[in-house]
């Protein structure tokens, strides 16, 4: 998506609805060490101890494991601009600790898609939730993006 | 965080394939007239509050975090998390600490806030 792109118009209300059950293909993601190296470093902390991976990778460990990615779930939405997004929330459920090297199985769904006007403002709310699994089948974390795609047109 | 790091966002950014350039060029942002600092990603400022609840309880303890982002945070902000107890409760054979947090900056301007479960130490 080009930023300076002209914004689209307004998709059709029953075009976001049906993304409500979307399946993403799914797959695999592993953490390599040197991707949790910059990663804790950006958020600030020093490694943590042994092979933990920091929880911050619960933003794009399941998008991309699911086989998808940021610039595709904003396609999705439609989204005018690549500021035309914003978060509502980020729900995080973690039931083991991530760990590098460890070979995640990946599922991803849209959950909710819908219309709404607050303010005198449109937008569109959409739901994505992922599930990690180990390698065992056991759910390490569930993750929940909610985002919402601000309109302008009309 | 005594200065949110633009180089941070930058570094973030490639790890993530996040294409929006309001995490990292600043001429971007200025083109939608808000200003000229990079816009944080959203999972970066929720990684201070992780960070906030592993020195408390532990690099393996958060359980749950839900976060809302009423505003966004800039480059060069100067933002501290906190957090509060708000039960105390046992599950699943630990000892489980629910909790308010927040991201502080400034007098009294709160960018992000949520809620947090964490197990305590044994």
């Amino acid at each position: 998506m080009n930023s300076k792109s002209n914004p689209k118009s307004l998709p059709d209300e029953s075009q976001i609805r049906a993304l409500a059950g979307h399946r993403f293909p799914g797959g695999t993601y592993t953490i390599a060490h040197w991707e949790n190296f910059l990663l804790t470093q950006c958020t600030g902390s020093e490694p943590l101890p042994g092979d933990l991976a920091h929880p911050v990778a619960l933003f794009h460990v399941p998008i991309l494991g699911a086989n998808t990615s940021i610039a595709e779930m904003f396609a999705l939405g439609q989204a005018e601009t690549d500021f035309a997004v914003g978060i509502e929330s980020y729900d995080w459920q973690i039931f083991k600790p991530l760990r590098e090297d460890v070979r995640y199985r990946v599922e991803g769904t849209i959950t909710e898609a819908d219309r709404r006007q607050t303010k005198g403002r449109t937008f569109d709310r959409i739901q994505f939730k992922f599930d990690l699994h180990e390698p065992e089948d056991a759910l390490a974390a569930t993750t929940i993006i909610t985002w919402h795609y601000r309109r302008t047109s009309t | 965080m005594a200065s949110v790091s633009a180089a941070r966002m930058r570094t973030m950014a490639a790890i993530l394939r996040d294409p929006n350039p309001v995490h990292w060029d600043r001429r971007a942002v200025a083109e939608l007239g808000l200003g000229d600092r990079t816009i944080n990603q959203g999972p970066l400022g929720l990684s201070y509050m992780i960070n906030m609840l592993h020195a408390w309880s532990g690099p393996a303890s958060v359980r749950r975090v839900f976060m809302q982002f009423p505003k966004v945070v800039l480059d060069g902000d100067r933002v501290t998390a906190r957090g509060r107890v708000t039960a105390l409760r046992e599950a699943n054979g630990e000892r489980l600490a629910d909790c308010d947090i927040w991201l502080h900056r400034g007098e009294d301007d709160v960018p992000l806030r949520g809620t947090a479960t964490v197990a305590l130490p044994s």
